[in-house]
Protein backbone atom coordinates (compact mmCIF):
# COMPACT_ATOMS: atom_id res chain seq x y z
CA UNK A 1 0.00 0.00 0.00
CA UNK A 2 2.43 2.31 1.05
CA UNK A 3 4.48 1.74 -2.63
CA UNK A 4 1.54 2.27 -4.15
CA UNK A 5 1.11 5.89 -2.92
CA UNK A 6 4.30 6.30 -3.51
CA UNK A 7 3.91 5.94 -6.94
CA UNK A 8 0.64 7.41 -7.04
CA UNK A 9 2.39 10.44 -5.25
CA UNK A 10 5.10 10.60 -7.86
CA UNK A 11 2.28 10.97 -10.58
CA UNK A 12 0.51 13.43 -9.26
CA UNK A 13 3.63 15.66 -8.69
CA UNK A 14 4.81 15.44 -12.34
CA UNK A 15 1.58 15.76 -13.72
CA UNK A 16 -0.18 18.17 -11.28
CA UNK A 17 -3.50 18.07 -13.03
CA UNK A 18 -4.17 14.36 -12.81
CA UNK A 19 -4.40 15.00 -8.98
CA UNK A 20 -7.22 12.20 -7.63
CA UNK A 21 -9.51 14.28 -6.46
CA UNK A 22 -10.01 15.79 -9.94
CA UNK A 23 -11.94 12.26 -10.08
CA UNK A 24 -13.82 12.93 -6.99
CA UNK A 25 -17.08 11.76 -8.64
CA UNK A 26 -17.81 9.00 -6.80
CA UNK A 27 -20.55 8.25 -4.83
CA UNK A 28 -20.06 6.77 -1.47
CA UNK A 29 -20.11 9.55 1.24
CA UNK A 30 -17.10 10.00 3.46
CA UNK A 31 -17.99 9.83 7.16
CA UNK A 32 -15.67 11.81 9.37
CA UNK A 33 -15.22 11.39 13.24
CA UNK A 34 -16.91 13.87 15.76
CA UNK A 35 -15.03 17.02 16.11
CA UNK A 36 -17.86 19.71 16.25
CA UNK A 37 -18.42 18.72 19.67
CA UNK A 38 -21.41 21.68 22.00
CA UNK A 39 -18.76 24.21 23.46
CA UNK A 40 -20.58 24.98 26.13
CA UNK A 41 -22.67 21.63 27.13
CA UNK A 42 -24.77 21.98 30.76
CA UNK A 43 -23.53 20.57 33.90
CA UNK A 44 -24.87 16.50 33.12
CA UNK A 45 -24.49 16.82 29.11
CA UNK A 46 -27.02 14.66 27.12
CA UNK A 47 -25.06 14.72 24.17
CA UNK A 48 -26.43 13.34 21.52
CA UNK A 49 -24.80 13.24 17.37
CA UNK A 50 -25.96 14.33 14.44
CA UNK A 51 -24.52 13.51 11.00
CA UNK A 52 -25.42 15.75 8.36
CA UNK A 53 -24.82 15.61 4.83
CA UNK A 54 -22.40 18.50 3.67
CA UNK A 55 -21.16 19.69 -0.12
CA UNK A 56 -20.20 22.60 -0.67
CA UNK A 57 -20.42 23.94 -4.69
CA UNK A 58 -17.42 26.15 -4.24
CA UNK A 59 -15.17 23.09 -3.76
CA UNK A 60 -17.11 20.54 -6.68
CA UNK A 61 -14.43 17.92 -6.84
CA UNK A 62 -14.80 17.47 -3.20
CA UNK A 63 -16.47 14.16 -2.10
CA UNK A 64 -20.22 15.27 -0.27
CA UNK A 65 -19.38 14.29 3.31
CA UNK A 66 -21.16 13.18 6.66
CA UNK A 67 -20.50 15.84 9.22
CA UNK A 68 -21.19 14.85 12.41
CA UNK A 69 -22.15 17.15 15.24
CA UNK A 70 -22.50 16.73 19.19
CA UNK A 71 -25.12 18.32 20.80
CA UNK A 72 -25.97 18.87 24.25
CA UNK A 73 -29.68 17.94 24.24
CA UNK A 74 -30.68 19.55 27.42
CA UNK A 75 -29.78 23.00 25.96
CA UNK A 76 -31.61 22.28 22.57
CA UNK A 77 -35.00 22.45 21.58
CA UNK A 78 -37.34 19.93 20.92
CA UNK A 79 -37.36 19.74 17.40
CA UNK A 80 -34.75 18.95 14.86
CA UNK A 81 -34.58 22.43 13.35
CA UNK A 82 -33.68 23.28 16.80
CA UNK A 83 -30.75 21.20 16.75
CA UNK A 84 -29.90 22.52 13.33
CA UNK A 85 -29.56 26.00 13.66
CA UNK A 86 -28.00 24.59 17.09
CA UNK A 87 -25.13 24.07 15.23
CA UNK A 88 -25.11 26.66 12.58
CA UNK A 89 -24.88 29.39 15.27
CA UNK A 90 -22.82 27.73 17.55
CA UNK A 91 -20.58 25.48 16.16
CA UNK A 92 -20.40 25.32 12.26
CA UNK A 93 -21.94 28.90 10.39
CA UNK A 94 -20.73 27.46 7.00
CA UNK A 95 -23.84 25.26 7.51
CA UNK A 96 -26.19 25.61 5.19
CA UNK A 97 -30.51 25.28 5.34
CA UNK A 98 -33.43 26.66 4.73
CA UNK A 99 -35.58 27.40 7.11
CA UNK A 100 -38.61 30.09 7.54
CA UNK A 101 -41.24 30.14 10.18
CA UNK A 102 -40.33 27.47 12.52
CA UNK A 103 -43.81 26.02 12.75
CA UNK A 104 -44.72 24.03 9.67
CA UNK A 105 -46.75 26.21 7.89
CA UNK A 106 -43.88 27.41 5.05
CA UNK A 107 -42.33 24.22 3.90
CA UNK A 108 -38.47 25.55 3.79
CA UNK A 109 -37.10 22.98 6.03
CA UNK A 110 -38.23 19.46 3.91
CA UNK A 111 -34.99 17.47 4.12
CA UNK A 112 -34.56 13.76 4.87
CA UNK A 113 -34.06 13.22 8.51
CA UNK A 114 -33.81 9.41 9.37
CA UNK A 115 -34.96 8.52 6.41
CA UNK A 116 -37.73 10.09 6.20
CA UNK A 117 -38.48 12.86 3.97
CA UNK A 118 -39.82 15.72 6.79
CA UNK A 119 -39.83 19.17 7.95
CA UNK A 120 -37.30 19.82 10.23
CA UNK A 121 -39.42 22.02 12.35
CA UNK A 122 -42.00 18.84 12.81
CA UNK A 123 -39.70 16.41 13.51
CA UNK A 124 -38.59 15.92 17.11
CA UNK A 125 -35.33 14.93 18.08
CA UNK A 126 -35.32 11.48 19.02
CA UNK A 127 -34.60 11.08 22.58
CA UNK A 128 -32.21 7.68 22.37
CA UNK A 129 -28.80 9.62 22.38
CA UNK A 130 -27.40 6.01 21.40
CA UNK A 131 -28.18 6.61 18.21
CA UNK A 132 -26.81 9.07 15.55
CA UNK A 133 -29.22 11.16 13.83
CA UNK A 134 -28.70 11.72 10.23
CA UNK A 135 -29.87 14.36 8.07
CA UNK A 136 -29.65 14.62 4.39
CA UNK A 137 -31.08 17.20 1.64
CA UNK A 138 -34.31 15.49 -0.17
CA UNK A 139 -33.67 12.72 -2.42
CA UNK A 140 -32.83 12.52 -6.09
CA UNK A 141 -33.01 16.28 -6.00
CA UNK A 142 -29.95 18.56 -7.57
CA UNK A 143 -28.44 19.95 -4.49
CA UNK A 144 -27.39 23.56 -4.36
CA UNK A 145 -25.26 23.40 -0.75
CA UNK A 146 -25.52 20.75 1.91
CA UNK A 147 -29.20 20.91 2.76
CA UNK A 148 -30.10 22.94 0.13
CA UNK A 149 -32.04 21.09 -2.96
CA UNK A 150 -32.79 22.87 -6.08
CA UNK A 151 -36.85 22.83 -6.47
CA UNK A 152 -36.85 24.98 -9.65
CA UNK A 153 -38.28 22.31 -11.64
CA UNK A 154 -40.70 21.66 -8.93
CA UNK A 155 -42.12 25.12 -8.83
CA UNK A 156 -42.35 25.18 -12.90
CA UNK A 157 -44.46 22.29 -12.76
CA UNK A 158 -46.28 24.04 -10.68
CA UNK A 159 -46.49 26.83 -12.54
CA UNK A 160 -47.79 24.50 -15.63
CA UNK A 161 -51.21 23.30 -13.82
CA UNK A 162 -52.51 26.79 -13.67
CA UNK A 163 -53.40 27.04 -9.77
CA UNK A 164 -55.38 29.69 -9.69
CA UNK A 165 -58.99 29.99 -9.74
CA UNK A 166 -60.00 30.26 -13.53
CA UNK A 167 -63.67 31.86 -14.86
CA UNK A 168 -65.18 32.93 -17.42
CA UNK A 169 -68.71 34.16 -16.04
CA UNK A 170 -68.91 36.84 -13.76
CA UNK A 171 -70.15 36.28 -9.98
CA UNK A 172 -74.26 36.76 -9.39
CA UNK A 173 -73.44 39.63 -7.14
CA UNK A 174 -70.55 40.73 -8.70
CA UNK A 175 -68.89 40.48 -5.38
CA UNK A 176 -67.77 37.01 -4.11
CA UNK A 177 -67.40 33.50 -5.96
CA UNK A 178 -69.72 31.54 -3.37
CA UNK A 179 -69.93 28.10 -2.78
CA UNK A 180 -71.70 25.84 -0.71
CA UNK A 181 -70.67 24.76 2.80
CA UNK A 182 -70.57 21.09 0.89
CA UNK A 183 -68.70 22.10 -2.13
CA UNK A 184 -66.02 23.86 0.33
CA UNK A 185 -65.63 20.71 2.49
CA UNK A 186 -64.38 18.97 -0.60
CA UNK A 187 -61.28 21.18 -0.61
CA UNK A 188 -60.59 20.01 2.95
CA UNK A 189 -57.56 18.32 2.94
CA UNK A 190 -56.25 19.87 -0.33
CA UNK A 191 -55.82 23.28 0.12
CA UNK A 192 -53.61 22.62 3.28
CA UNK A 193 -50.29 21.26 1.03
CA UNK A 194 -47.95 23.90 1.66
CA UNK A 195 -45.77 22.47 -1.39
CA UNK A 196 -42.54 21.52 0.94
CA UNK A 197 -41.98 18.78 -1.99
CA UNK A 198 -41.65 15.99 0.87
CA UNK A 199 -43.86 14.07 -1.16
CA UNK A 200 -42.66 14.47 -4.66
CA UNK A 201 -39.39 13.56 -3.72
CA UNK A 202 -40.22 10.48 -1.88
CA UNK A 203 -42.39 8.99 -4.57
CA UNK A 204 -40.08 6.61 -6.99
CA UNK A 205 -41.56 7.51 -9.92
CA UNK A 206 -40.89 10.96 -9.52
CA UNK A 207 -37.29 9.75 -9.23
CA UNK A 208 -37.14 8.17 -12.19
CA UNK A 209 -39.18 10.57 -14.19
CA UNK A 210 -39.27 14.04 -12.49
CA UNK A 211 -38.95 15.79 -16.31
CA UNK A 212 -42.40 14.79 -17.43
CA UNK A 213 -44.21 13.02 -14.23
CA UNK A 214 -46.13 15.35 -12.39
CA UNK A 215 -45.59 14.13 -9.22
CA UNK A 216 -48.24 13.85 -5.98
CA UNK A 217 -47.65 17.69 -4.56
CA UNK A 218 -48.41 18.88 -8.24
CA UNK A 219 -50.92 16.24 -8.66
CA UNK A 220 -52.86 17.33 -4.95
CA UNK A 221 -52.94 20.90 -6.35
CA UNK A 222 -54.12 20.26 -9.58
CA UNK A 223 -57.12 18.55 -7.70
CA UNK A 224 -57.74 21.08 -5.81
CA UNK A 225 -58.46 23.39 -8.98
CA UNK A 226 -60.25 20.30 -10.62
CA UNK A 227 -62.43 19.42 -7.15
CA UNK A 228 -63.32 23.56 -6.87
CA UNK A 229 -66.78 23.87 -7.43
CA UNK A 230 -65.93 27.70 -8.56
CA UNK A 231 -63.82 26.66 -11.37
CA UNK A 232 -65.14 26.75 -15.03
CA UNK A 233 -61.79 25.08 -17.00
CA UNK A 234 -62.27 21.76 -15.58
CA UNK A 235 -62.26 20.27 -18.91
CA UNK A 236 -59.18 22.09 -20.04
CA UNK A 237 -57.34 21.01 -17.08
CA UNK A 238 -58.30 17.53 -17.59
CA UNK A 239 -57.09 17.49 -21.00
CA UNK A 240 -53.93 18.73 -19.89
CA UNK A 241 -53.35 15.45 -17.48
CA UNK A 242 -54.74 13.04 -19.98
CA UNK A 243 -51.68 11.64 -21.58
CA UNK A 244 -49.31 8.81 -20.33
CA UNK A 245 -47.00 10.71 -18.78
CA UNK A 246 -48.52 13.25 -16.18
CA UNK A 247 -50.66 10.99 -14.12
CA UNK A 248 -50.68 7.98 -15.01
CA UNK A 249 -47.12 7.06 -13.74
CA UNK A 250 -48.43 6.92 -10.56
CA UNK A 251 -48.71 3.59 -9.49
CA UNK A 252 -50.00 4.50 -6.01
CA UNK A 253 -47.25 3.64 -3.80
CA UNK A 254 -48.21 5.62 -1.51
CA UNK A 255 -44.94 6.70 -0.09
CA UNK A 256 -46.41 10.00 -1.02
CA UNK A 257 -48.91 9.80 2.12
CA UNK A 258 -47.28 8.17 4.26
CA UNK A 259 -44.33 10.98 4.37
CA UNK A 260 -46.80 13.95 4.16
CA UNK A 261 -45.55 16.03 7.10
CA UNK A 262 -48.71 17.72 6.62
CA UNK A 263 -50.80 14.81 7.35
CA UNK A 264 -52.75 14.97 3.93
CA UNK A 265 -53.56 12.00 1.00
CA UNK A 266 -51.70 13.15 -2.58
CA UNK A 267 -52.60 9.31 -2.99
CA UNK A 268 -56.38 9.52 -2.57
CA UNK A 269 -56.34 13.27 -4.51
CA UNK A 270 -54.23 11.22 -7.31
CA UNK A 271 -57.21 8.25 -7.59
CA UNK A 272 -59.70 10.80 -7.50
CA UNK A 273 -58.12 12.31 -10.33
CA UNK A 274 -58.03 9.11 -12.15
CA UNK A 275 -61.90 8.56 -11.80
CA UNK A 276 -62.55 12.19 -12.67
CA UNK A 277 -60.52 11.69 -16.04
CA UNK A 278 -61.53 8.30 -16.63
CA UNK A 279 -65.36 9.52 -16.30
CA UNK B 1 -29.75 5.01 -5.23
CA UNK B 2 -30.40 7.63 -3.06
CA UNK B 3 -30.09 11.65 -2.39
CA UNK B 4 -26.20 11.53 -1.58
CA UNK B 5 -25.39 9.13 -4.68
CA UNK B 6 -26.81 11.78 -6.84
CA UNK B 7 -23.72 14.16 -8.61
CA UNK B 8 -24.29 17.50 -8.56
CA UNK B 9 -23.55 19.21 -12.04
CA UNK B 10 -20.51 20.74 -11.76
CA UNK B 11 -18.94 17.63 -10.81
CA UNK B 12 -20.88 15.71 -13.70
CA UNK B 13 -19.03 18.41 -16.12
CA UNK B 14 -16.17 17.97 -14.57
CA UNK B 15 -16.44 14.47 -15.09
CA UNK B 16 -17.32 14.25 -18.84
CA UNK B 17 -15.07 16.74 -19.77
CA UNK B 18 -12.39 14.66 -18.76
CA UNK B 19 -12.07 11.38 -20.19
CA UNK B 20 -8.49 10.93 -21.24
CA UNK B 21 -8.10 12.13 -17.58
CA UNK B 22 -10.02 9.04 -16.18
CA UNK B 23 -7.89 6.88 -18.17
CA UNK B 24 -4.46 8.08 -16.97
CA UNK B 25 -5.38 6.58 -13.04
CA UNK B 26 -4.23 3.82 -12.22
CA UNK B 27 -6.71 1.02 -11.41
CA UNK B 28 -4.99 0.38 -8.10
CA UNK B 29 -5.61 4.33 -7.14
CA UNK B 30 -9.29 4.02 -8.59
CA UNK B 31 -10.00 1.33 -5.99
CA UNK B 32 -8.15 2.80 -3.36
CA UNK B 33 -10.09 5.54 -3.81
CA UNK B 34 -13.49 4.55 -4.89
CA UNK B 35 -15.65 3.13 -2.08
CA UNK B 36 -18.47 2.44 -4.29
CA UNK B 37 -18.32 0.96 -8.20
CA UNK B 38 -17.78 3.52 -10.57
CA UNK B 39 -20.19 1.62 -13.17
CA UNK B 40 -23.84 2.94 -12.30
CA UNK B 41 -26.77 1.63 -14.61
CA UNK B 42 -28.25 4.79 -16.23
CA UNK B 43 -26.53 7.26 -14.22
CA UNK B 44 -28.22 10.45 -13.54
CA UNK B 45 -27.13 13.42 -16.31
CA UNK B 46 -27.26 17.10 -15.13
CA UNK B 47 -29.71 18.98 -14.30
CA UNK B 48 -31.44 20.88 -17.56
CA UNK B 49 -34.39 23.29 -17.59
CA UNK B 50 -36.56 24.06 -20.64
CA UNK B 51 -36.97 27.69 -20.69
CA UNK B 52 -36.22 29.97 -17.95
CA UNK B 53 -36.95 30.04 -14.48
CA UNK B 54 -40.28 31.59 -14.42
CA UNK B 55 -41.57 29.18 -17.68
CA UNK B 56 -43.80 26.34 -16.75
CA UNK B 57 -43.06 23.30 -18.35
CA UNK B 58 -44.14 22.18 -21.47
CA UNK B 59 -47.97 20.82 -21.37
CA UNK B 60 -47.92 17.63 -23.31
CA UNK B 61 -50.85 17.17 -25.62
CA UNK B 62 -53.71 15.44 -24.58
CA UNK B 63 -53.73 11.76 -25.82
CA UNK B 64 -56.69 9.69 -24.35
CA UNK B 65 -55.42 6.13 -25.60
CA UNK B 66 -52.42 6.09 -23.72
CA UNK B 67 -54.48 8.13 -20.83
CA UNK B 68 -57.44 8.05 -19.32
CA UNK B 69 -58.71 5.46 -22.37
CA UNK B 70 -55.43 3.26 -21.56
CA UNK B 71 -56.00 3.48 -17.58
CA UNK B 72 -59.94 2.63 -17.60
CA UNK B 73 -59.10 -0.86 -20.17
CA UNK B 74 -56.42 -1.62 -17.81
CA UNK B 75 -58.64 -1.58 -14.50
CA UNK B 76 -61.40 -3.10 -16.68
CA UNK B 77 -59.28 -5.80 -17.69
CA UNK B 78 -57.89 -6.40 -13.85
CA UNK B 79 -61.70 -6.36 -12.31
CA UNK B 80 -62.30 -8.93 -15.25
CA UNK B 81 -59.44 -11.36 -14.76
CA UNK B 82 -60.63 -11.86 -10.80
CA UNK B 83 -64.05 -13.90 -12.00
CA UNK B 84 -62.21 -15.23 -15.16
CA UNK B 85 -59.65 -16.90 -12.87
CA UNK B 86 -62.40 -18.25 -10.37
CA UNK B 87 -65.50 -19.26 -12.10
CA UNK B 88 -63.55 -22.04 -13.91
CA UNK B 89 -62.87 -23.75 -10.59
CA UNK B 90 -66.22 -22.50 -9.10
CA UNK B 91 -68.26 -23.90 -11.48
CA UNK B 92 -66.10 -27.29 -12.44
CA UNK B 93 -67.07 -27.29 -15.75
CA UNK B 94 -64.95 -26.22 -18.79
CA UNK B 95 -66.22 -23.82 -21.50
CA UNK B 96 -63.51 -23.30 -24.30
CA UNK B 97 -65.40 -19.62 -24.42
CA UNK B 98 -64.75 -18.81 -20.71
CA UNK B 99 -61.03 -20.13 -21.42
CA UNK B 100 -60.83 -17.86 -24.27
CA UNK B 101 -61.32 -14.48 -22.31
CA UNK B 102 -58.97 -15.44 -19.58
CA UNK B 103 -56.43 -16.17 -22.45
CA UNK B 104 -56.67 -12.95 -23.75
CA UNK B 105 -57.25 -10.91 -20.30
CA UNK B 106 -53.99 -12.53 -19.20
CA UNK B 107 -52.00 -11.63 -22.37
CA UNK B 108 -53.39 -7.76 -22.43
CA UNK B 109 -52.88 -8.08 -18.83
CA UNK B 110 -49.06 -8.73 -18.70
CA UNK B 111 -48.71 -6.63 -21.58
CA UNK B 112 -49.89 -3.62 -20.41
CA UNK B 113 -47.99 -4.18 -17.11
CA UNK B 114 -44.26 -4.64 -18.85
CA UNK B 115 -45.35 -1.58 -21.03
CA UNK B 116 -45.54 0.96 -17.76
CA UNK B 117 -42.26 -0.85 -16.27
CA UNK B 118 -40.36 0.06 -19.76
CA UNK B 119 -41.88 4.02 -19.68
CA UNK B 120 -40.91 3.96 -16.14
CA UNK B 121 -37.50 2.78 -16.60
CA UNK B 122 -36.27 3.21 -19.90
CA UNK B 123 -37.38 6.68 -20.83
CA UNK B 124 -37.26 7.06 -24.44
CA UNK B 125 -35.36 10.78 -23.91
CA UNK B 126 -32.69 8.91 -22.05
CA UNK B 127 -32.70 5.50 -24.02
CA UNK B 128 -33.82 5.53 -27.51
CA UNK B 129 -33.10 3.09 -28.82
CA UNK B 130 -33.19 0.43 -25.86
CA UNK B 131 -36.70 1.84 -25.35
CA UNK B 132 -37.95 0.59 -28.95
CA UNK B 133 -35.80 -2.64 -28.42
CA UNK B 134 -37.75 -3.14 -24.93
CA UNK B 135 -40.53 -2.13 -26.73
CA UNK B 136 -40.41 -4.76 -29.75
CA UNK B 137 -38.94 -7.54 -27.11
CA UNK B 138 -42.03 -6.91 -25.30
CA UNK B 139 -44.88 -7.10 -28.27
CA UNK B 140 -42.50 -10.20 -29.56
CA UNK B 141 -43.10 -11.77 -26.43
CA UNK B 142 -46.64 -11.04 -26.28
CA UNK B 143 -47.34 -12.14 -29.90
CA UNK B 144 -45.55 -16.00 -29.25
CA UNK B 145 -47.42 -16.13 -25.77
CA UNK B 146 -50.60 -15.57 -27.44
CA UNK B 147 -50.18 -17.93 -30.14
CA UNK B 148 -48.92 -20.20 -27.64
CA UNK B 149 -51.61 -19.75 -25.84
CA UNK B 150 -53.71 -20.68 -28.98
CA UNK B 151 -52.36 -23.28 -29.64
CA UNK B 152 -52.68 -24.53 -26.29
CA UNK B 153 -56.14 -24.11 -26.42
CA UNK B 154 -56.75 -25.74 -29.74
CA UNK B 155 -54.82 -28.56 -29.83
CA UNK B 156 -53.91 -29.61 -26.49
CA UNK B 157 -55.93 -29.44 -22.96
CA UNK B 158 -56.48 -25.75 -22.53
CA UNK B 159 -55.26 -23.28 -19.45
CA UNK B 160 -58.00 -24.17 -17.02
CA UNK B 161 -57.60 -27.94 -17.31
CA UNK B 162 -53.62 -28.00 -17.31
CA UNK B 163 -54.11 -25.90 -14.01
CA UNK B 164 -56.56 -28.70 -12.50
CA UNK B 165 -54.27 -31.51 -13.36
CA UNK B 166 -51.38 -29.91 -12.05
CA UNK B 167 -53.47 -29.08 -8.91
CA UNK B 168 -54.74 -32.82 -8.58
CA UNK B 169 -51.19 -33.99 -9.51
Amino acid sequence: MASLRSTSRLFAASRPLFRPATFARSYATVESTPKNVDPIPSENPNMKTFKVYRWNPDKPSEKPNMESYQLDLNKTGPMMLDALIRIKNEIDPTLTFRRSCREGICGSCAMNIDGVNTLACLCRIPTDTAKESRIYPLPHTYVVKDLVPDLTLFYKQYKSIKPYLQRDTPTEDGLENRQSPEDRKKLDGLYECILCACCSTSCPSYWWNSEEYLGPAILLQSYRWLADSRDERTAERKAALDNSMSVYRCHTILNCTRTCPKGLNPGLAIAETKKMLAA
Amino acid sequence: MVSFARPSLLRQTLATRSPLLRQNVGVSQMVAFHASARKQILPPLPQSLEGTMNDPVPVPKPHPSEGSYHWTFERAVCVGLIPVCVAPFAAGSLNPVMDAVLCSLLVAHSHIGFQAAIIDYFRPQRVPKFNSLCNWLLRAFTLTTAVGLYEFETNDVGVTEALRRIWNA
